[in-house]
């Protein structure tokens, strides 16, 4: 996966790196001033044109069919020169396999095939936030023309982006939480300015304050944590990957600089101190991919066990991505903290990053519970 | 049972009991008045934090944002108006004179609400450290009163310490190494003074500060014997401000550069240089190292307070944020998991904190405070009238016996032994401690998920406000070779350092 053998994802692969370095990596700095800079729309259209929001869905859908392994080559790729697009992709294929999983095929078709640009084809979503975690505050009442849905959602990424959003949501009377689509330009909903984040500045997130809003039921009432765990399951991976694309761009500006720099009269890579970080890192990074690599695999396969495979890989390449940026910007000093590298960026989106499909200790706890029961 | 001679043997094995633990010989000496002083400058900080930084950091941080080219000057105005530019001024020298010490549980204070605030203040005193660290009695007093005189005209007058060059970072700061690096800011003497060619990077608050105390050398081929600290102000001929750093995050504490083209500062403002120092029981490059050292024990305590300040802030984010937030159908404040993270970084803060307070402490007995500390000095700088030293000092600061017999009394007056104790421990509470803060941050960020990440709930602030700890002041490897060389190395004859 991360090294293909396959013919169609080295395709993938080699499409999406050349992408990224082209369209990504030269406004990495300008890009991510966004909401005090302009947002990256013909970017945006690129991605679009090259179909990265269509990999994860089915052929009989307009999509390209690709398992997970594709979606994580070509987010670890984008990741690797500037995670805001990955983190749009990855929210709209969030999206995507919920209301698969929820067996809205039907509706995610009637959005896909009628989209006639990229924002009519996204969808919003909550991606950084499991509403088994902290639930919805937001409720829906079933009325005879339909489900009305009051309250707020927070943290709705796309959300001032796509033409549909999907959120978690109460119905009155029913236990747990259910997802409904709703449209964000209904005269119910009210969006909030786009929210000044950590990283990913280029992925826009917004709150939204819903009145009456009208709502189409994704899945069965109630079975919102079942679908938002199948979700997670498989999509878990592609998180592992955006955090291993981060790495691995913070370790080639790390290395590439250690070469230059001088200090003490040589190259600072020839200090073994400075050595023994690059090598951390370079470790790290390996580890990843393989884990990524066979993590993928078993997904796409579904191997018995798969859904540990995924989740456990997140877990844990989330978390060393935190340490490898970190040591990133180490690596370059003064300048590391300085917006001239992307390695602050690194470390920022890294942060970001882990916060993907919830909260990280509830993510490992979740984990020991699915694991053990 | 043990002999004295075997008492003095024993207790000088490795670990030496003196380096081992400086605050026990230090508290008998400690006047019982600092309590209450520093009890006072906490509250003090904690006023201004209420009244002036949590109002205000989030706005500001926000705002440079927008616009990363504007400068805090009303934030530094407020800060001069508050009288807190002149706080650890020595009252010798027109300044308020609150014991050394004191300053860092301040700036945990302030770091803890807002890093960049606490930057805009504390780096203040990093410039006058270095000023005072070169002992030259006329220029310190000249100085200071510059900035006292600017709290009462509402005209900040901040200093600077302008060492980083675009070359060199961690070579700067150790005269083992610098002879290797790429210097390249030369000050060559000339007749009535020295010209200055060069630039310097990275200058926390240059742009708003006045003076720039700036090291450079007069033989680049041999920095380590040669180096100068010029006081330099804005408007000298041939000084300029150039790029103002894009920075991750303490954004309202503008890290500067400055330029020189043949900038020539006349003798009255060379406050150290090799001349000055052939009295000196040490050549010149040891003088150098010893002043460094001088000025980075203190502040890299200082730094640990930073440190201890951010972790704090982000304990008491996830500690608010576990309080407010039901999790999974409970509150997470009862979560046994969240708990244990909580008592984690609670327990990150408290040992922070011990880094510093115990540097403080070798710093009173060996370093830059202990004469102030002593009793009765302490007492006569605190209950003697303003008046008097304004009136009777300034004349007797400029006397050259003044500078000689102070350098006589730090420079010659503190051992090797003592200087590596300082250095050392400074070292240990630089790195350690902002370890644990970046560590702090992380672990709040973890356990506030999607909360975490959004500017308007603070916690992300502190994470990228953070970072920068573990950079300047020397970076962390730094601080760990040179706690390698202070406290370990001298024990290990085979051993050397800067030199694989």
């Amino acid at each position: 996966m991360i090294t293909p053998t396959d013919k169609e994802l080295k395709l993938i692969d080699k499409a999406s790196a050349e992408f990224a370095k082209k369209e990504l990596a030269p406004k990495r700095a300008e890009n991510d001033q966004f909401p005090f800079g302009p947002f990256f729309e013909p970017v945006l259209g690129k991605a679009f044109a090259l179909d990265f929001f269509h990999t994860v869905l089915p052929e009989s859908i307009g999509g390209m069919g690709q398992g997970i392994c594709a979606l994580s080559v070509i987010l670890r790729n984008l990741c690797r020169e500037d995670s805001s697009l990955g983190g749009i992709v990855f929210t709209n294929a969030a999206a995507q396999i919920l209301m698969l999983a929820a067996e809205a095929g039907d509706t995610l078709s009637e959005i896909t095939g009628k989209a006639g640009s990229v924002r009519d084809f996204l969808i919003a979503f909550p991606v950084f936030n499991n509403p088994s975690e902290i639930a919805p505050a937001a409720v829906a009442k079933k009325r005879s023309d339909g489900y009305k849905i009051d309250g707020r959602v927070d943290y709705v990424v796309l959300g001032g982006l796509a033409a549909h959003a999907l959120i978690p949501a109460r119905i009155e009377g029913v236990d747990g939480f259910s997802f409904f689509l709703i449209d964000p330009a209904d005269s119910g909903a009210s969006v909030s300015p786009p929210i000044h984040s950590l990283g990913l500045n280029a992925c826009p997130a917004v709150d939204l304050a819903l009145s009456a809003v009208r709502g189409t039921l994704v899945g069965a009432p109630g079975q919102g944590a079942a679908i938002f765990d199948t979700m997670t399951d498989r999509l878990s991976v592609a998180e592992a990957a955006m955090s291993a694309g981060v790495m691995k761009g913070s370790f080639q500006e790390a290395l590439e600089y250690a070469k230059a720099r001088q200090q003490g009269g040589r190259e600072i890579i020839g200090w073994s101190g400075l050595r023994m970080i690059l090598a951390n890192m370079a470790v790290h990074l390996k580890n990843a991919e393989m884990i990524i690599t066979r993590a993928g695999q078993a997904v796409d396969a579904e191997e018995s066990g798969w859904q540990a495979c995924s989740r456990a890989a997140a877990i844990h390449v989330q978390a060393v991505a935190c340490d490898v940026t970190t040591d990133g910007i180490q690596v370059l000093g003064g300048v590391g903290y300085m917006k001239d590298f992307g390695q602050e960026k690194r470390y920022r989106d890294a942060k970001h990053l882990q916060a993907l499909l919830g909260m990280a200790p509830m993510k490992k706890l979740r984990f020991i519970e699915k694991i053990t029961t | 049972m043990i002999s004295r001679k075997e008492t003095k043997a024993y207790a000088n094995q490795p670990p030496r009991f003196d380096d081992m633990i400086c605050s026990l010989p230090a508290a008998p000496k400690i006047p019982k008045a600092m309590v209450k002083e520093t009890r006072k400058v906490v509250a003090l900080a904690r006023k201004f934090n209420q009244e002036v930084v949590r109002p205000r950091a989030l706005e500001l941080d926000r705002r440079m944002h927008e616009d990363p080219d504007y400068l805090p000057w009303d934030m530094v105005e407020t800060i001069n108006d508050w009288g807190l530019y002149t706080l650890w001024i020595p009252k010798v020298f027109g300044g308020k004179g609150y014991n050394m010490p004191s300053m860092c549980y301040f700036i945990e204070e302030i770091a803890s609400a807002c890093l960049s605030i606490a930057n805009l203040i504390g780096v203040h005193y990093l410039g006058v450290c270095t000023l005072t660290s070169t002992w030259n009695m006329r220029l310190i007093n000249h100085i200071c009163r510059e900035v006292t005189l600017g709290e009462k005209n509402h005209t900040p007058c901040l200093i600077t310490l302008a060492i980083t060059e675009p070359g060199a970072g961690t070579d700067v700061e150790e005269t083992d190494l610098i002879g290797k690096g790429n210097i390249t800011c030369h000050a060559e003497k000339v007749a009535g003074g020295y010209r200055l060619n060069g630039s310097k990077i990275f200058i926390s608050n240059g742009h708003v500060s006045t003076w720039h105390m700036v090291v450079a050398y007069s033989d680049l081929k041999k920095p380590a014997d040669t180096t100068v600290v010029l006081a330099v102000k804005n408007g000298t001929p041939g000084f300029s401000f150039g790029r103002k750093e894009h920075k991750l995050g303490q954004k309202a504490c503008p890290a500067s550069e400055l330029i020189f083209r043949d900038c020539f500062v006349p003798d009255e403002f060379v406050c150290l240089d090799p001349s000055q120092v052939t009295a000196s029981q040490r050549p010149p490059r040891e003088i150098a190292m010893q002043m460094i050292d001088y000025v980075v024990s203190a502040t890299r305590a200082g730094v640990g307070a930073f440190a201890t300040g951010a972790a704090r802030g982000a304990f008491e984010a996830a500690l608010n944020f576990a309080s407010t937030t039901v999790v999974a159908g409970k509150p997470l404040i009862n979560h046994e998991w969240a708990q244990c993270r909580l008592a984690e970084m609670y327990k990150n803060v408290t040992l922070s904190r011990l880094t510093y307070v115990e540097t403080n402490y070798a710093n009173g007995l060996h370093g830059a405070f202990r004469e102030l500390q002593k009793k009765p000095m302490y007492y006569y700088y605190k209950f003697m009238p303003a008046k008097f030293f304004d009136k009777i000092m300034p004349p007797l600061m400029n006397k050259p016996f003044m500078t000689r017999l102070s350098r006589k009394v730090q420079m010659d007056g503190q051992t090797d032994d003592e200087m590596h104790r300082t250095s050392g421990w400074a070292s240990l509470s630089k790195f350690g401690a902002t370890d644990l803060g970046v560590k702090n941050c992380q672990m709040a960020l973890e356990m506030m998920g999607q909360n975490g990440l959004r500017h308007d709930r603070g916690a992300e602030k502190i994470l990228r406000d953070a970072k920068l700890l573990q950079i300047y002041e020397g970076t962390n490897q730094l601080n760990r070779l040179n706690l390698f060389k202070c406290l370990i190395a001298v024990d290990c004859p085979q051993a050397t350092v800067f030199d694989e």
